[in-house]
């Protein structure tokens, strides 16, 4: 396990290193001037500038300039964005929680509705069952995010008038930021409307969520059925059914937690396309989440923006990647020690 | 009488040949199949065959329900929109922009991706970990995402969203390409030829090549249902095409303002392009089934 967790740091740190690099790099690639795009002072006079340039090294070479970002950015210094003028890293600290809230639950529906229907569809393979799962799995993961959350917000906001549109949770609650997740700073809030706050963000969170989940559920199914079949398969199920287990104590004793095992796998896989659902979905549900931040920021040319959202945004997606990556280490004694990483 | 031909068939099917008639086992997959042709003419040609000019307005005629509706015109079978555009030739000509250009998407990133993926699978040692981990980079970070800062370096439009997505989809063409050709290294029937004296060129042209191209056919087509997703996302976002351009996308988000109004023209888009995934899906699902079929068989 040392060994595992040794290699997960290096890997952790050299994609951190590959991707700030690619962030510097877009500085100057980038239209306009480099210096600009990294600070993100857009109107800054021409002393201003020299100050600048003295604390990014911009007059020095290209390693220099790269070990001044590297600085800036380890104190927390990501420029200020273009559009605002305001620190990029606060705008982010201020969006980041409302995607890492959403894409979260989104991720917990996906799991919990997406993993048993795949073995319900496993243990049916080639029955009625099987077939109409699959079917409707296909359309699932066929099925365009933004028209989805288009029609949810006709039939249940507009036409039944269930839930919310738009927005985290009612303008008329006032909730202290502590964390920036919601649930848990409602929950840490001592206001006697606490729970009709929590009722009201959680209408709020619903309708976007199953919308961002549905694509990765129709693949959690699959991937669940996959490897269910798989499980079913092996020799060690034979042998429990050789021993006279019933049809349903295999199945809940041995085969789901088997199986379970690969699913966890592929999460942290998955979590890329999840989170690239929600930058959409914020922009349908105007969730105030980091992924509508940066799709507004393109049209600002709003480019510190821009460079440090991607550095925010991947970083969150690597960290989970990473720590699914333990949790499945952690269930399967087998995966610890391959000799390869990754 | 003793038969001359000691084999049951006359002639053997070419493995081409096997797939088509494994692929054509299922009906549903061949209806799929169909429609993918269709849709391919309808790519092709569209501009020819479309009843009125996807750009043309139709000022009396603003807003028209479909010809199902009580208040709707045959002429304009689908209605029209907020312009007095025929939807329905609209959505004709958004075939050449939303689904043809994913084929041309898949194809130019397939190329790249699997020339990459087989020339980096022959490297070894510090070259390769650093290709390894450099795509495990750019595949943790989301594609759309990565689509968005190439728009942002290149600017808007819609050749700048296909050249954005062609540069997403082609780390996972190299991903595949390279797994399959290292499995396929450590393969006996590799050694045979490298003991013939053969080059790695030429083992991967002749040998591990046959046996790698249904897997990369098979990402192709989950690449292209991806694409045409892409393409629309990036176009319903006002990234891609140009308003004027009837991408089914930028179209969709055109509707938005006039949604409760008008819902045909947010419907029929979307529905277009569920169509046309869930088709391309239908037959990469069967393409992939008849391999395996023919590999076992």
């Amino acid at each position: 396990m040392l060994i595992f967790t040794l290699r997960r740091i290096n890997l952790f740190i050299f994609t951190m290193l590959l991707l700030t690099l690619l962030s510097f790099s877009l500085s100057k690639l980038f239209p306009g001037d480099s210096l600009i795009n990294l600070s993100g002072q857009i109107n800054a006079t021409a002393e201003q500038r020299d100050v600048l340039a003295e604390a990014y090294s911009h007059n020095d070479s290209i390693i220099h300039q790269y070990w001044a970002y590297l600085t800036h950015l380890f104190d927390g210094d990501l420029g200020l964005s273009m559009a605002s003028h305001l620190p990029v890293s606060s705008e982010i600290m201020n969006l980041l929680p409302a995607t890492v809230e959403l894409s979260m639950v989104s991720l917990l529906i996906a799991m919990a509705i997406g993993i048993p229907v795949g073995f319900i569809a496993a243990v049916n393979h080639k029955k009625f069952t099987d077939n109409a799962i699959l079917s409707i799995a296909m359309i699932g993961y066929s099925v365009p995010v933004f028209w989805l959350g288009l029609l949810a917000i006709l039939v249940f906001s507009i036409q039944l008038g269930w839930l919310p549109s738009a927005g985290r949770i009612s303008l008329v609650y006032e909730i202290k930021a502590v964390t920036g997740i919601q649930f848990i700073d409602i929950l840490m809030s001592d206001n006697e409307y606490k729970w009709q706050a929590f009722q009201d963000a959680t209408a709020h969170i619903i309708m976007p969520a199953c919308v961002v989940a549905i694509a990765p559920m129709t693949i959690f199914i699959r991937l669940a059925r996959t490897s269910m079949m798989e499980v079913l398969d092996t020799s060690y199920i034979t042998a429990a059914k050789a021993k006279g287990l019933t049809f349903w104590q295999i199945i809940y004793r041995h085969a789901v937690r088997n199986a379970l095992i690969n699913v966890i796998r592929h999460v942290g896989l998955q979590f890329a396309n999840l989170v690239t659902l929600a930058m959409v979905t914020e922009v349908i549900f105007s969730w105030p989440g980091i992924g509508r931040w940066l799709i507004e920021s393109i049209f600002q040319r709003d480019y510190t923006a821009i460079q440090g959202g991607l550095i925010a945004l991947s970083s969150f997606i690597f960290i989970v990647h990473i720590v699914t990556d333990f949790i499945y280490a952690g269930l399967n004694p087998l995966a610890r020690d391959r000799k390869h990483g990754a | 009488m003793a038969r001359e031909n000691i084999y049951q068939e006359e002639e053997f099917p070419s493995p081409l040949l096997q797939l088509w008639y494994h692929f054509k086992e299922k009906p549903f997959i061949m209806v799929a199949f169909g429609c993918f042709i269709a849709l391919i003419l309808l790519a092709l040609f569209a501009p020819f065959i479309t009843p009125f000019d996807s750009s043309q307005n139709h000022l009396d005629h603003l807003l028209l329900p479909p010809a199902w509706n009580d208040n709707g015109n045959v002429s304009y079978l689908l209605g029209t929109d907020k312009l007095g555009r025929d939807m329905l030739s609209r959505l004709m000509h958004g075939a050449s922009f939303t689904f043809g250009l994913s084929f041309f998407i898949v194809i130019v990133s397939a190329i790249i991706g699997v020339i990459i993926g087989s020339l980096s699978a022959l490297t070894s040692g510090l070259k390769s970990s650093f290709l390894n981990h450099f795509l495990d980079v750019i595949l943790s970070i989301p594609s759309l995402l990565l689509a968005i800062v190439i728009v942002a370096i290149l600017g808007t439009g819609l050749s700048n969203t296909v050249l954005a997505i062609v540069v997403v989809l082609i780390p996972q063409f190299v991903h595949i390409t390279r797994n399959e050709v290292k499995k396929e290294f450590s393969k006996d029937y590799v050694l045979v030829s490298k003991l013939d004296g053969a080059s790695s060129l030429r083992i991967l042209r002749y040998s591990i090549f046959p046996n790698i191209v249904e897997k990369i056919i098979g990402q192709a087509t989950l690449a292209q249902s991806a694409a045409i997703l892409d393409i629309a996302a990036l176009g319903f976002l006002g990234l891609g095409a140009p308003i004027p351009l009837p991408e089914w996308g930028a179209m969709l988000s055109n509707g938005i303002d006039l949604f409760y109004i008008a819902p045909w023209t947010v419907y029929f888009p979307g529905i277009a392009i569920l169509f046309a995934v869930i088709v391309t899906n239908l037959v990469g699902e069967g393409l992939r089934h008849a391999l395996k079929v023919r590999k076992t068989s």
